[in-house]
């Protein structure tokens, strides 16, 4: 049994045929053109009635001259002629026709029977629609765009397929008091959608349903209350920007702008965050952020392009207790983590990646031709230059071990404080008294030794300078070397200090 | 002016605007009802294909019922005088606009999910008043009298449309949207005549 109160329309197969419509009174004065001088009408006249059910039609000739008769008639329903056999003639002017178990109607205008003199003229016609009531509207959900307005959407019942023409209103009215209003603007996000563009209040409940009506009856939803301060949505988060974490290839920084529509209000608002890969449909989502306008984003892949989407749900606004309604996401907002292993993606400007690795290159070099005195604290009989960079591209860290008294690491943070320009810090210059980094570094940032190749090993750590300026007596750099001659030592030079253990710094691991 | 069919001549009347911007009103007007007819057309197509079978089947014969205030063009139309044929022609635009509103309400009850098809219904109308304007003004142009403003039929033409069963509002819309297209061609033949060079 179909849902809903059934309407007038579905009796009006057994009313008697209405009288000829004004239209042919007023135009069947002259005899039509091409059709002959007969006249019919199909009786019932634009029924509706239920699938399955049955129809009992007939098609009355008036003809003019007498003798048009009944015989030769024929039925046709959507331009198809129908069987003999549905048919019968009941007089000398009536044809009568029986249909059963009929189908949906195949379009919304009605289904076309259409009665047919013997020459296949048409006679006369009659729309038939053959249907369901509406089943009760349901899954209504209503939001509010910045407190301005509201719009609601719904489910209609049996996925709306009556086959009849199935009208949709959507009433509002305010809970306690106040009448009936209905919505005007439809179909806003969706064909079953209303916007209500004004005059709404707020800290006040409203009672929403809609009411489902076709020929064969209506249908209505359960009522919705709700406040308009519950159901606030916005924007979403507008100027959205996703950059570099320096040299982090694994992450990523997104930033972003709260709402301005909803900036004057009271809110705590709450952010989402999605983001993918370039050539993947898997998001995946950051659900913690609160109240704040910029995350990071890590554990990402380097040298990837990712696509980052910011939401924003304005919960809690003018104190309400509801959780609110996120808003879209904001336009996609592309980056790329830097790539792995890239010198540029560790250390600051290759311009001081490069001078670090001349300095380095320098030392390592004067030593190895013994044209730079070392300390006797510093030099061993068993002086072995051991360069890791192992563990260089998969590590944030350099570290450089001068074995077997030396140790330098650099961190990130520590390689740009090393990497800057004077005052230079280490642990190599504190444990051996040894000024010549810095010095080197004071006097010529931009040394011509290549940086060390990509076999080698090299490891770097440096932390801040802790201990007196060393004085040192500087040797001749042979020739063709880019390094200025050394100072002239200061008057008051004297033994140089006890070189002290060279310890990594706290964290250095 | 004179009586051969399709030829003007400005010595005959004083009161004739000057033949170049004469031609270009004429050559303008054939524009857009050559335009017209082609939406004319396929607002054609476009009715049939709501109404539902037998009316976009080929052979689909309904009976010419005559609508009120309009007829479709005469036979004889062609044979007679320019400025005459221009007078039927904005008589028959002038009429149109309303029964063209009449059946865009009626589709709009039959046929709601139709939009393109009501659009089409509505500009239709407005294009009828605009081609009946334009070729009035070629009638001031040529000096001929135009007919005052007739009483538009649609009152009784609502009321039957309104009264008549769904097939035969049907039928009734095809008539109308038929006689749209039979008078926008009709007048682009016409103007077209008259355009230099243009074959008639």
């Amino acid at each position: 049994m179909p849902a809903g109160r059934p309407g007038p329309a579905a009796q009006s197969a057994r009313r008697p045929p209405p009288p000829l419509p004004l239209l042919l009174l007023c135009v069947l004065g002259a005899p039509r053109a091409g059709s002959g001088a007969d006249t019919a009408v199909i009786s019932p006249q634009d029924p509706t009635l239920l699938i399955g059910s049955s129809l009992q039609a007939t098609c009355s000739v008036h003809g003019d001259p007498p003798g048009a008769t009944a015989e030769g008639l024929y039925w046709t329903l959507n331009g198809r002629r129908l069987p003999r056999e549905l048919s019968r003639v009941l007089n000398a002017s009536t044809l009568a026709l029986a249909l059963a178990n009929l189908n949906g109607s195949r379009q919304q205008s009605g289904d076309n029977l259409v009665c047919h003199a013997r020459d296949g003229s048409i006679l006369a016609g009659s729309c038939l629609y053959v249907g369901l009531p509406p089943e009760k509207p349901f899954n209504i959900s209503c939001w509010s765009k910045n407190m301005k307005d509201l719009t609601c959407r719904w489910t209609p019942g049996a996925q709306g397929e009556t086959f009849l023409h199935t009208n949709y209103s959507l009433k509002y009215k305010l809970r306690w008091y106040g009448q009936d209003n209905t919505c005007e603007e439809y179909h806003t996000v969706g064909p079953h959608s209303c916007h209500i563009p004004k005059d709404l209040a707020l800290f006040t409940p409203y009672e929403i349903w809609v009411e489902a009506t076709n020929r064969l009856g209506s249908a209505r939803s359960d009522v919705l209350t709700l406040d308009i301060l519950d159901v606030v949505t916005t924007d979403p988060p507008p100027d959205v920007h996703v950059s570099r974490v320096g040299g982090l290839e694994d992450q990523l920084s997104v930033r972003w702008v709260s709402p301005p529509a909803l900036k004057d209000f009271l809110f705590q608002a709450k952010y989402q965050i999605r983001y993918r890969v370039e050539d993947s449909v898997d998001w995946k989502v950051v659900d913690d952020v609160s109240n704040q306008t910029s995350c990071r984003l890590a554990g990402l892949k380097p040298g990837t392009v990712y696509f980052v989407q910011v939401r924003c749900n304005p919960f809690g606004i003018y104190g309400s207790k509801k959780a609110g309604i996120w808003s879209e996401w904001s336009h996609p907002t592309a980056a790329s983590t830097p790539r792995s292993g890239s010198l540029a993606a560790l250390l600051l400007p290759c311009l001081h990646l490069a001078l670090f690795f001349d300095l380095l290159s320098l030392c390592i070099s004067l030593v190895a031709l013994h044209r730079f005195t070392l300390p006797a604290s510093l030099l061993s009989p068993s002086l072995n230059l051991c360069l890791s960079l192992s563990s260089f591209l998969s590590s944030a860290s350099l570290s450089l071990s001068l074995t077997p008294a030396l140790s330098l690491r650099l961190t990130p943070p520590a390689l740009a404080s090393l990497l800057r320009p004077p005052p230079f810090h280490s642990h190599l210059a504190q444990a051996t008294g040894i000024g010549f980094l810095e010095e080197m570094w004071r006097r010529s940032p931009f040394l011509l030794l290549p940086s060390i190749s990509s076999g080698a090993q090299l490891g770097c750590y440096a932390g801040p300078w802790r201990g007196p300026r060393p004085r040192e007596t500087w040797r001749e750099v042979p020739e063709g070397n880019a390094v200025p001659p050394p100072p002239p030592p200061p008057p008051d030079a004297g033994e140089p200090p006890s070189p002290a253990r060279a310890r990594p710094l706290p964290g250095a691991h | 002016m004179s009586r051969r069919e399709g030829s003007l001549d400005p010595q005959t009347d004083s009161s004739i605007s000057s033949l170049p911007h004469l031609e270009a009103k004429i050559h303008q007007t054939h524009s857009l009802a050559r335009l017209l007819t082609k939406y004319a057309e396929q607002l054609l197509q476009e009715y049939v294909q709501h109404q539902g079978d037998p009316f976009g089947l080929p052979g689909f014969s309904p009976p010419r019922l005559p609508v009120a205030g309009l007829s479709a063009p005469a036979p004889g139309h062609a044979g007679l005088p320019a400025p005459e044929r221009l007078r039927l022609d904005a008589a028959a635009l002038a009429a149109l606009p309303p029964l063209l509103d009449v059946v865009r309400r009626r589709q709009a009850e039959l046929n709601p999910r139709a939009p393109r098809l009501l659009r089409r219904l509505e500009d239709a109308a407005r294009q009828a008043r605009a081609l009946g304007a334009a070729v009035e003004a070629v009638l001031a142009a040529l000096g001929a009298e135009t007919r005052g403003p007739r009483p538009e039929p649609a009152a009784a033409a609502a009321a039957a449309a309104a009264a008549a069963g769904v097939f035969l509002a049907k039928v009734l819309g095809l008539r109308v949207c038929g006689l749209y297209r039979d008078w926008v061609s009709r007048t682009e033949a016409d103007l077209g005549q008259l355009v230099p060079g243009c074959p008639a």
